[in-house]
């Protein structure tokens, strides 16, 4: 050990990381010492920014020197610890990271562990439950764990404000290390019911370590605009006041593109940041250098990511909960003076956070059925399972993991494909736990339609909200000044707004394979010659540009207008322009409105010249496909209702339907035309559902 | 499930789980174990004792030599590891018994003592190791008679309340465990290998508590010449009487199991006797095997009444207190 204090040392430390002049924040020696020093378990809580990666990096680096094995990080959130593992460098820690997404690395850890050359380990919580990961790499490691980190940790309780069910592994681990085992669990926001749930689940000896929320520099200011075209022309005429740069969130990934797409057009230096979007780290890094001046992002720019000179945060809509909305926002402002946390809102806010809460569990009939499917076997790969259970993908894999959790599955890595497989264990669904779960969302959600109205201070709001110890009217906020930024905004850039939601068309990229389980004796690849072109749809169902119509049309007047006619036209021939251009025009045959698609099929083809031909048929009442869950379902749906009836030309055609929704339909379809002689396939439909990519 | 301290220090020691597959760090062999066991219980002390212990004490409260602390140290080292592990394990429904259980089979502890196995995992419903039952041992491969032994003892154990033990494998294993089962009896299996493998293909047996799947061996440990020896006594220590249904002569596991039981007088040893049976059979009766005829002329439900009769001449065994 070193002959200074180990404060002093640990110090001496910090300051070799981060500069000559820089001392430890208020807590931040508690906790290093509280797990290094005193080998005691320990929860800190403390705002995004505040350097818990310090703490866990300071405490790695005096157990090692104390002989100590490496230390087990697990965070849900690696990808964004780029920037930590860096400044761990400095003082000579060596960081290593595991994920499903760098398998070619895993030797090099492996090695690293055995030669004990490794003094922490960053895993995901889905790691502790791989087969390779336990069997191969976690046993090679050189002595013990010195100490386990848990980031996020407010998923331990079910009150938090995430639902992660791989978090209930982490508390039985935990459960079974012997008490003197040092653990470090850290997250940014923790009520006291939350806190005072995971001491209750990691014993009453867990330290506590809380620190205050409020961040000086922030000014908030919550305004209300009726729809997406007033918030889209608000940015454009608000972002040139802001300091610096900054991030928009988004609760879509639709919606994400639809705002970058329009403040490019603005002469924005803008890009959106989502879980699809190619490569996020170099994204991140040209907004860390200021190249991008604004990001607009989905909750995929997560916990982690530290860009200490946001100069604002505006949300385009509102969040769910006054925790997520706390953490985003409070990535403005850490090292800038003036900050602005901006939170619009507007119509369809309540609508999208219904869908999310609705969704966020499975059925109970949706798991039992997954579970009688996989008692009869001894074992499935995901295909197979939805061709037996008509559940959507994202269901089925959210249904699998909390089976999982719940020991009533497992799985098994056999024949290059994982396999689900029923265990012996006993399964009850614990109706109690997600009926408490839903009801705390919904508690969420009226919260944040409270602090939307509140006429007092802001952040007075949200630190009672998060149980801060001193909360206090912070002077700073558009409430305590009675002023901010204007709450309205022009006409004419509203009706530009407008045209852009509406002028942005959507492609429909074709589908390349078939579905698993429809022909078990066909490979699954779609043959070039079958597939469908791209295509193109006008809007996404019921958002503010075409979507209102199209949904009224579809579901009030049973008649689409004239001015999706129009605007129809008017993307296919100036627009899209598809090459060769269709010859003929035909349209998906429909039971339940058996005349809303062919009348505007129709009335397409006299404005567009083309000749509409009937060509296919409905053979059987299917249910409506959208009933359908999954790839398996709807193709399977899709076969067995539509034929063809009458001669096929061998001409290019335009494809027509309302509403994509899987594109199955198109795909079948498509494959049905081209089957019987037709030439190259274009599909078009008036709008994509967005639930399901949303 | 709660792991005891006791239990805890035992599966850190004793078992392969959170070790890496080649050996540079060994878990103790019970010949190892047992010494400690012994210095323990010389000092007062409970395994659990060893988790709060450092080198220098293991050196100089137990007097331990260097080397061998250290690598008692080593693998004590482990808990988060292991901890990991059989988290994984439990939710594949897999559990663990150590000699430092209550629950861990009586009989095991009275008949083995010293050589019972450290540390067992096991699936299924872990109160019917060592219920009143009967094992049935023979090879994979069987002649007519034999099968239809395998079934009828299958059988009768099913419909008589008796516990049908067998190891697992295939050939008169599988057959005697399938009829016990279908009669709604209750089976036990001794496994040899593949543990984590048979729990899914016994799954139903399994979660409705008639079965119950036990191994020495690690859950995902694949066939062995030596474990599959290693486990034959296993079976026969947990059992009321054992049946031999086909051996070979002086070679082979069943040969090796049914003398070393014979020999060191477990239970009362049963042998097929009927006209074509193999050699291995005659040489066991005149080792003092008792003889099953074939068929068996009495009612499924009379079979352990009759060996009770049968086995009365054969004298009682003395107690010893045992280790951990």
């Amino acid at each position: 050990m070193p002959t200074t204090s180990p404060k002093q040392h640990t110090l001496d430390l910090l300051r070799t990381m981060l500069g000559t002049h820089a001392d430890f924040r208020p807590g931040q020696w508690d906790a290093i010492e509280a797990v290094a020093i005193q080998k005691k378990r320990a929860l800190v809580v403390q705002r995004t920014g505040w350097g818990k990666s310090l703490v866990y990096f300071l405490a790695t680096k005096l157990l090692r020197e104390q002989g100590a094995g490496p230390t087990l990080l697990i965070s849900p959130l690696l990808s964004l610890m780029r920037n930590q593992i860096e400044m761990a460098q400095r003082i000579g820690i060596r960081a290593h990271t595991i994920h499903s997404a760098n398998r070619e690395e895993w030797d090099t850890v492996e090695t690293a562990l055995k030669e004990n050359t490794c003094d922490a380990l960053l895993i995901s919580p889905e790691r502790l439950n791989n087969e390779r990961f336990l069997q191969s790499v976690l046993p090679g490691m050189t002595g013990s764990i010195g100490l386990f980190v848990v980031d996020e940790a407010h998923c331990i309780s079910d009150w938090g404000h995430d639902f992660r069910p791989d978090y209930r592994r982490i508390t039985r681990i935990l459960n079974m290390l012997p008490k003197s085992a040092p653990v470090l669990g850290t997250t940014a926001t923790a009520n006291n019911r939350v806190v005072a749930d995971v001491q209750s689940q990691l014993g009453a000896d867990l330290l506590v370590l809380r620190g205050t929320l409020t961040r000086e520099s922030l000014r908030l200011q919550n305004i209300t605009l009726a729809n997406q075209s007033e918030r889209l022309a608000w940015l454009v005429e608000n972002l040139p006041k802001l300091p610096g740069s900054g991030i928009v969130y988004c609760l879509t990934v639709p919606d994400t593109e639809r705002v970058t797409g329009w403040l490019k057009k603005k002469g924005f230096s803008a890009e959106a940041y989502h879980a699809e979007s190619p490569d996020r780290p170099a994204l991140e890094q040209s907004f860390l250098n200021n190249e991008v001046k604004i990001l607009v992002a989905t909750v995929a720019l997560g916990m982690g990511f530290d860009k200490p000179d946001i100069g604002f945060v505006i949300h385009f809509q509102r969040p769910g909960s006054v925790v997520a909305y706390y953490q985003q926002v409070g990535r403005a402002g850490r090292a800038v003076e003036r900050a602005y946390g901006i939170l619009l809102s507007g119509a369809e806010d309540d609508e999208i956070q219904d869908y999310f809460i609705q969704s966020a569990f499975p059925s109970i009939e949706t798991m039992n059925q997954i579970l009688a499917a996989l008692a009869k076997t001894e074992g499935l790969p995901i295909n197979d399972i939805l061709a037996r259970v008509n559940v959507s993908r994202s269901m089925l894999d959210k249904a699998l993991k909390l089976l999982e959790v719940d020991g009533a599955i497992g799985t098994a890595f056999e024949n290059r494909k994982t396999v689900y497989f029923r265990t012996p264990n006993p399964w009850q669904p614990d109706i109690e736990r997600i009926e408490h779960v839903t009801q705390l969302r919904r508690a969420e959600q009226s919260q944040m339609q409270d602090y939307m109205a509140h006429t007092g201070c802001l952040m007075e709001f949200l630190q009672r909200a998060l149980d801060d110890a001193h909360p206090q009217p912070c002077g700073r906020c558009a409430n305590c000044r009675s002023k901010g930024l204007p709450k309205t905004v022009s006409h004419e850039l509203v009706i530009e707004a407008e045209a852009h939601l509406k002028g942005a068309s959507i492609p429909i990229a074709p589908r390349h394979m078939l579905p698993a389980g429809i022909f078990p004796d066909h490979k699954r690849k779609i043959l070039p010659e079958l597939l469908n072109e791209a295509g193109r749809s006008l809007c996404y169902y019921g958002d503010a540009g075409w979507g209102t119509l199209v949904r009224s049309g579809k579901y009030e007047q049973n008649h689409f207008s004239d001015e999706l006619v129009e605007a129809a036209a008017h993307l296919i021939i100036d627009e899209w322009k598809p090459e060769p251009f269709p010859v003929w025009m035909t349209a998906i045959p429909s039971r339940r409105h058996p005349e809303l698609v062919r009348r505007f099929a129709e009335r397409l083809s006299t404005r567009i010249r083309i000749p509409f031909h009937p060509v296919l048929v409905r053979i059987s009442d299917a249910p409506q496909q959208k009933t359908m869950q999954n790839s398996s379902m709807q193709a399977n749906n899709v076969f067995n209702t539509i034929g063809i009836s009458g001669d096929i030309p061998n001409t290019p055609v335009l494809l027509v339907d309302d509403i994509l929704d899987s594109g199955w339909t198109l795909a079948m379809a498509g494959w049905l035309l081209r089957s019987h002689g037709c030439g190259q396939v274009f599909p078009f439909t008036l709008a994509q559902a967005t639930a399901r990519n949303s | 499930m709660p792991l005891t301290l006791d239990s805890q220090s035992l599966l850190l020691l004793c078992s392969h789980l959170g070790l890496p597959t080649d050996p540079e760090l060994p878990p103790l062999t019970l010949r190892e174990w047992n010494p400690l066991a012994r210095k323990l219980q010389a000092a007062s002390l409970r395994p659990a004792d060893l988790l709060n212990l450092s080198q220098q004490d293991l050196q100089t409260k137990l007097d331990i030599p260097t080397e061998h602390a250290t690598r008692i140290t080593k693998l004590l080292e482990r808990s988060g590891t292991l901890a990991i592990a059989l988290e994984r394990l439990n939710n594949l429904g897999i559990f663990v018994l150590t000699r430092a259980d209550k629950d861990y089979p009586e009989r095991y502890r009275q008949r083995l003592k010293d050589s019972a196995p450290a540390v067992l995992f096991y699936a299924g419903e872990k109160a019917l190791l060592g219920q009143p039952g009967i094992a049935v041992v023979g090879s994979r491969h069987l002649d007519e008679a034999g099968q239809e032994c395998a079934k009828f003892v299958g059988n009768a154990c099913g419909l008589s309340g008796q516990v049908l033990y067998s190891g697992g494998a295939k050939g008169v294993d599988t057959l005697s465990m399938e009829s016990a089962l279908e009669a709604r009896g209750t089976a036990v299996s001794v496994l040899a290998d593949s543990l984590e493998r048979t729990v899914r293909s016994q799954k139903e047996a399994l979660s409705r508590g008639d079965l119950c799947l036990v191994t020495p061996y690690s859950p995902n440990a694949g066939f062995s010449v030596g474990a599959a020896m290693g486990r034959n006594r296993l079976i026969y220590t947990l059992a009321d009487y054992a049946i031999v249904v086909a051996s070979d002569a002086e070679t082979g596991g069943t040969w090796a199991g049914a003398t070393e039981a014979l020999k060191n007088n477990w239970l009362p040893v049963f042998v097929l006797e009927h006209e074509a049976m193999p050699d291995g059979n005659k040489l066991l009766l005149q080792k003092g095997a008792l003889a099953f005829p074939h068929p068996f002329r009495d009612k499924p439900v009379k079979l352990s009444e009759w060996m009770n009769e049968k086995a009365a001449s054969l004298p009682p065994k003395p107690n010893q207190p045992s280790l951990f």
